[in-house]
């Protein structure tokens, strides 16, 4: 995508055009308005008196709303005009655009003004895969509306253009005609509402008022209030204000209101692609956010939960129990040509759920919903042994059930090459992560705690334990490479090691599965020049087989990463070592205005001196967004015990002086106070030895 | 009250309802409260069958009861679907359920109905395999 594009947001309705605010899409790419997956508008073009225009400027006024100043196009470099067109726009159901023309001359001027508009009603599915369409299309010219429409049998999505002021509809758009009085003005509104004839599950996830003038207003002021609840950071580098409050936004951007919740919300996963409920990603952003907006767990927790599996069903990969991955509401999807409805093929998010309420509970102290999600926190648990352990070797594996448009790899590193051995090789399935197995064991552990603290179940919380020392036991035993010094990758169908070095290994540090003998030498590994850049750890260290600096899973840095490997080095005392971590990612954040990506390239920061951002990134993305947040609880070494919040900072110099004021929790509110002290610039120099 | 449609000998949705109703209550509704009515069309009419949730307890009833959630759909759809060969989220985004009211009951509704028969025979084979 080219810099000029603008993307604005609400929920999972977002606008992406480009620096004009035109939108002329191809099949192929993710411009257009976008709701529950389905393209509205492929084609929205402005022209006055026959003429495109272009833009002096842009503003991004807010996540939901931009502002484009344009003006007559001429061609040149050369700019008179005695025009100038304001468009305002803000998202909403679709959004609303507000058009304002002043003449600058003392002349009336006769305009006529054109919005040309269509749509491909694409699923998202099809832009990402380039895919044709099955159904018919129909145009409707109205009055005072034009409606496009697409019908595949009982599927109906249909877009509404209407204008305040009074235009001539044809099938391809509108038209205004008007005279401007010499510094006189002309304005209208454009309403572009979507619709999902019968499809209720849809209609009642929508947020946002009606009435068009209130909808920025209100917006606005959600907003304000979002970040107004949060905590407040206070500190020398003004950077890091900068990527906070970024982060803050981003992740009130990408809230989500999932139709079996009204009225909470959830994160998405992220721009253009994953605007929609994730299993892992949710998890993930709501364990980072916890310290600052613990509402955003509770939400995700109910809604993981009402739409927990609940049969064995091969198609989505659904187990009883199961944490879903993906929920989509388009097309393919209600054709069944794509499973998401939801699907159900990760091996992560059930016991990460565990995890999340457990550790959401030791924030909040909210008992009560520890004991409304108690049939859903066993149902998970029961999984792990259940349902999880492919090979009956008492570890979680996975294997896809749906072998056509099912998931290969089910953990976060997804992409199809993502899990090697040393040599490049890949290994069959079923495989069996090295993570999933440390989330299991972190998931028996905190829901022993639970069973005995909330759910008063002494003989469940028994046997999670035992449960959970041994697996911890074999795992030390099974997956550890004697010649390495750290944890393998995965086991293999054939109960081999898939013996590559991989940023696996600070997940394990963060469940706390490795054995206290073993942790220096894995934190070790994770701050060598084979893993760390110097902005951060890589998904797979230089020399492995498949490590490639711009791999998407096989060489990158991503920072969601990073910032879980920094509190698992916290958690076993690697305090220095999580200070360093921290530093690299939020340096790294200041090169993209606070905005982290959802990965860069794995070159050293010694050779290219900035963040090389990976090409097709997702961006904002939640797990991103949400990393600055977790580095700030790390660096300031939060950690609530019992009624307590315990601080203990460990700073990067660079930061300088910290406050964090306000902290919500089973305290009321705190403040955290920190100053750098730890010197990370060594780290720095070690990783010049990388290539 | 009879029914007011015809319906083979061996009636699915019957049989599945009268499950339902024997086994009176059901763990993985415990977050549900309400009354839900499926209004199941045939050519010539439409049967009722009104469910009532109250923390995980089901009492089954025929009447066109009043109901804080309503669900419209051809029969043979939801025969389908207590078949497990349908899948009710995937047919609500087709547009073929008409639903009115609290729609977190149709998820309810949703947890009750039983995966493709085919993917429990083939779970169970693989459970075969597993054991040494």
């Amino acid at each position: 995508m080219s810099t000029d594009v603008v993307k604005i947001l609400d929920g999972n309705t977002f606008v992406v055009s480009d620096g004009r605010g035109d939108i002329e899409a191809s099949l192929t790419d993710p411009t257009g308005l976008f709701s529950f997956d389905t393209r509205f508008l492929s084609h929205w073009v402005l022209t006055v008196n026959g003429e495109r225009l272009d833009a002096l400027s842009t503003d991004d006024l807010q996540y939901f709303e931009a502002r484009f100043f344009l003006v007559p196009g001429t061609g040149t470099v050369y700019v008179d005009a005695d025009l100038s067109v304001i468009r305002r726009r803000v998202v909403a159901n679709g959004f609303h655009e507000e058009l304002v023309i002043l003449n600058h001359g003392a002349e009336p001027v006769d305009l006529e003004v054109r919005i040309d508009a269509a749509s491909d009603f694409a699923d998202l599915f099809e832009v990402k895969d380039a895919l044709k369409k099955k159904g018919v299309y129909e145009t409707v010219v109205g009055e005072d509306s034009l409606q496009l429409v697409y019908r595949r049998q009982t599927f109906e999505r249909s877009t509404w253009i209407t204008a305040s002021a009074s235009a001539s509809y044809d099938e391809d758009g509108l038209t205004f005609t008007a005279t401007v009085a010499g510094h006189g003005r002309w304005t209208t509104e454009l309403v572009v509402t979507t619709d999902q004839a019968g499809a209720e599950l849809i209609r009642r996830g929508r947020s946002g008022p009606a009435q068009r003038t209130r909808v920025a207003e209100h917006m606005a002021k959600d907003l304000e209030r979002w970040v107004d609840g949060a905590p407040r950071l206070e500190c020398d580098n003004d950077e890091l204000k900068v990527t906070y409050r970024r982060s803050l936004v981003d992740l009130a951007a990408l809230r989500f209101v999932a139709p079996i919740l009204p009225g909470h919300s959830l994160p998405a996963a992220g721009l253009p692609w994953f605007m929609t409920m994730f299993g892992r990603d949710s998890i993930f952003t709501s364990l980072q956010a916890l310290p600052f907006t613990p509402d955003l767990a509770a939400t995700t927790l109910r809604a993981l939960g009402a739409r927990q599996g609940t049969r064995l069903d091969d198609f989505r990969d659904e187990d009883p129990g199961r944490i879903l991955h993906e929920m989509r509401y388009g097309e393919m999807t209600a054709f069944e040509e794509r499973p998401h409805s939801p699907y159900y093929g990760c091996a992560d998010a059930t016991p990460l759920y565990v995890v999340l309420l457990d550790e959401y509970e030791r924030w909040t102290g909210d008992t009560r919903l520890v004991r409304e999600l108690e049939y859903e926190a066993r149902a998970a648990l029961a999984w792990i042994d259940e349902y999880a352990d492919l090979q009956g070797n008492g570890y979680i594996s996975y294997k896809r059930r749906n072998e056509k448009t099912g998931l290969e790899n089910q953990c976060w590193k997804d992409s199809w090459d993502s899990i090697s051995f040393r040599d490049g090789t890949l290994p069959g399935f079923p495989r069996a992560t090295c993570e999933l197995q440390g989330y299991a064991y972190d998931a028996k552990v905190r829901g022993a705690r639970l069973a005995r603290k909330v759910w008063r179940d002494v003989g469940l919380a028994d046997r999670l334990e035992k449960e959970a020392a041994d697996l911890k036991r074999r795992f030390n035993r099974d997956f550890w490479v004697e010649d390495g010094g750290y944890f393998a990758v995965a086991i293999d169908e054939q109960g081999r090691q898939v013996d590559s070095l991989t940023s696996n290994n600070g997940h394990l540090l963060w469940s706390g599965i490795v054995d206290k003998s073993k942790a220096k030498s894995v934190a070790g590994h994770l701050l060598s020049s084979r893993l760390f850049s110097g902005w951060g750890v890589r998904t797979l260290a230089t020399g492995e087989g498949r490590f490639n600096p711009i791999g998407y899973h096989v060489g990158t840095v991503w920072p969601f990463d990073n910032s879980f490997i920094a509190w698992g080095l916290r958690r076993y005392g690697f305090k220095r070592e999580a200070a360093q971590i921290a530093e690299g990612i939020l340096a790294a954040a200041e090169f993209f205005d606070g905005r982290l990506p959802e990965a860069f390239g794995g070159y050293p920061r010694a050779m290219t001196k900035y963040p090389v951002q990976y090409p097709t990134a997702c961006s904002p993305q939640a797990w991103s967004t949400g990393a600055p947040l977790l580095f700030l609880r790390t660096m300031l070494g939060l950690e609530p015990i019992g009624d307590h919040l315990v601080v203990d900072p460990a700073l990067p110099e660079t930061i300088g002086r910290m406050e964090l004021l306000d902290i919500p929790g089973r305290w009321g509110r705190i403040d955290a106070f920190g100053r750098g002290r730890v010197d990370t610039a060594g780290a720095d120099r070690r990783s010049r030895g990388g290539t | 009250m009879s029914p007011t449609a015809r319906r083979p000998r061996t009636d699915r949705i019957q049989a599945f309802f009268e499950e339902l109703a024997s086994k009176g209550h059901e763990p993985l509704l415990h977050r549900a409260t309400g009354t839900v009515r499926l209004d199941l069309r045939t050519d010539d009419a439409v049967e009722h069958w009104a469910l009532s949730f109250v923390k995980g307890d089901i009492s089954v009833s025929r009447r066109n009861a009043r109901a804080d959630a309503s669900v419209g759909m051809e029969r043979k759809l939801f025969e389908g679907m207590v078949k497990g060969t349908v899948n009710l989220n995937a047919a609500l985004l087709r547009g073929v359920i008409d639903v009115h009211g609290d729609l977190g009951l149709v998820f309810a509704l949703d947890r009750l109905l039983p995966g493709p028969p085919r993917s429990r025979a083939s779970f169970l084979e693989r459970q075969q395999e597993l054991v040494p």
